[in-house]
């Protein structure tokens, strides 16, 4: 692992309730700030269309009585090796070496969607009306901003978590709250199999293993 | 994946200009078999024009086509950043070769270098979707193959018409060892598009619930993507037509790009006639539209598993 600074979001999936308030603080930061705007067509109308740049989706686990249901937010995994950037054919896509966010430069991108196409995750979205692609810029332009109050200085997302499901911090120092969690709390990257090394992880939710427990030692 | 018509006609117009070139440049390598005014007149415009075509068709794909020669800067690591390069490489290449020929006789290295930038092209076209390791129905030495065959019996086809337009006795070519040539060419293109058909069907994706989402427990299930509207995401990777149609376009395919054309050859052997050629090309091309769009259409992205439930 590089000794270069990785900034990423660690995701716990112990106490996500699905309440998609990340969601449209994301929007809300971003359709004003330099990312945006992040386009909706036909916002009020029959079959509304729009840019994200991060979802909470709802799974289901397990049956009946033994299920758990999960809300699972999922936004750019800023990959130590993001397959979307080499493909850009006009280096419109790149990975910041000095933090590890992977950016789209819109001034450069010919909106081809190749970098979409060689995302598994499919993080990214052309904006339908500026046609170029739009990805999670872990609110780079709130995280360095010299205007904002020292405490702000986070991802929108991050900071709008009603229950701290969203902890933002450099993965490759050890001594952050974002690596201590993974540490501890065996935080996992999505899709292993495709050697994309997310920056992003997920905390499992360790409640079905305490059921799990209290279930065997009666 | 959603089928994109400007690539589909972008792929399908090069490649057979490209198999036309192919066969030009080969035949005349050693010695000028086809004459300078079939070439400058005929063969080399039509290609030309074909090419041009295809640079047109893929200015569509773009949001932003007039920042295309952005697209030229990445060559170290993008295949379609080569492709930018090698579509112009190649028309540069029949430009000259035409100038040469309309003023005598063209070198043989003009020749190779026109062979080779053919297959240059083939090589960063089928590159473009190999590469992407996750898809899995693409991620295989075939789609190449695949892409290089189609173009040979493509132009193959347009080749034996144009001669048989031009139709001068002195090319050293009878027209029933063209047509015999051509039918090989559909009937290897045949078997490999079967053995590909046959490796998607039995493909085991590796992705699954599990993996995308990490989640521990048995039988995963998606219960909300997280939006009720549309997205990108919900348009872009998904072909969005029933298994019935996705059925009779196979059958289309096999008819129109491959059977049809191969009866059409077989006849031609032995009463070989112009009209009988032209339908074969036109039944090829369009059967070629509609195989260059279950390529994209059978391909499957992993990223769809994030996008199975709206509530």
């Amino acid at each position: 692992m590089s000794t270069n600074k990785q900034l990423a979001l660690v995701i716990d999936l112990n106490v996500c309730v699905g309440c998609h308030a990340c969601v449209t603080s994301c929007k809300e930061w971003n359709t004003s700030g330099s990312a945006g705007p992040l386009t909706d067509l036909n916002a009020y109308g029959a079959s509304p269309s729009g840019t994200f740049f991060n979802r909470v989706q709802t799974y289901e686990a397990g049956s009946f009585p033994n299920t758990q249901t999960v809300h699972f937010p999922k936004s750019c995994l800023h990959c130590e090796d993001p397959p979307c950037v080499p493909v850009c054919p006009t280096g419109a896509s790149y990975k910041r070496k000095e933090d590890g966010i992977v950016l789209v430069d819109y001034d450069k991108c010919i909106g081809c969607s190749y970098c979409s196409w060689a995302c598994p995750y499919g993080a990214r979205e052309l904006d339908e009306e500026r046609q170029v692609m739009t990805k999670c810029t872990l609110c780079v332009d709130r995280i360095y901003s010299e205007t904002l109050p020292e405490s702000e200085r986070k991802p929108a997302c991050v900071l709008a978590c009603p229950t701290s499901a969203r902890i933002f911090g450099d993965v490759h120092d050890p001594e952050s709250d974002a690596s201590k969690a993974i540490e501890e709390r065996g935080g996992y990257a999505l899709m292993p199999e495709w050697e994309t090394q997310p920056a992003n992880q997920y905390l499992p939710r360790s409640i079905m293993e305490t059921i799990e427990a209290a279930r065997n030692d009666k | 994946m959603r089928p994109q018509f400007s690539i589909i006609f972008f792929t399908t117009l090069a490649g057979m200009a490209q198999g036309l070139l192919f066969f030009v440049a080969l035949l005349n390598i050693e010695e000028p078999v086809l004459s300078a005014p079939f070439l400058s007149m005929l063969v080399l415009p039509v290609s030309f024009m074909l090419l041009s075509l295809g640079l047109v068709a893929s200015f569509f794909h773009l949001g932003h086509p007039e920042r295309a020669w952005r697209a030229a800067m990445m060559w170290r690591t993008s295949w379609l950043s080569r492709e930018v390069i090698a579509l112009p490489l190649v028309m540069l290449l029949t430009a000259i070769t035409f100038f040469f020929v309309a003023s005598g006789i063209a070198p043989a290295w003009l020749w190779a270098a026109l062979l080779i930038s053919t297959l240059v092209l083939w090589i960063c076209t089928a590159k473009i979707y190999q590469c992407i390791r996750f898809i899995q129905e693409w991620s295989h030495p075939s789609t190449l193959s695949n892409f290089i065959l189609l173009g040979l019996t493509s132009g193959g086809l347009l080749l034996e018409f144009l001669l048989m337009l031009w139709n001068d006795p002195s090319v050293p070519l009878g027209m029933g060892l063209v047509s015999g040539a051509n039918f090989i060419l559909l009937f290897l293109a045949l078997n490999l598009k079967l053995w590909i058909w046959r490796r998607n069907q039995k493909l085991k994706p590796q992705s699954n619930l599990a993996t995308a989402t990490g989640i521990k427990g048995d039988n995963i299930r998606q219960t909300s993507m997280g939006f009720m509207g549309g997205s990108f995401n919900t348009r872009e990777f998904f072909h969005h037509q029933t298994d019935r149609v996705i059925g009779n376009i196979r059958k289309i395919i096999l008819l129109m790009a491959y059977i049809g054309p191969m009866i059409l050859l077989a006849i031609s052997m032995s009463s070989s006639s112009i009209s009988l050629i032209a339908i074969a090309l036109l039944m090829h091309y369009i059967g070629q539209l509609a195989e260059r769009w279950m390529f994209f259409a059978e391909a499957n992205h992993p990223q769809n598993l994030y996008y199975q439930r709206v509530s």
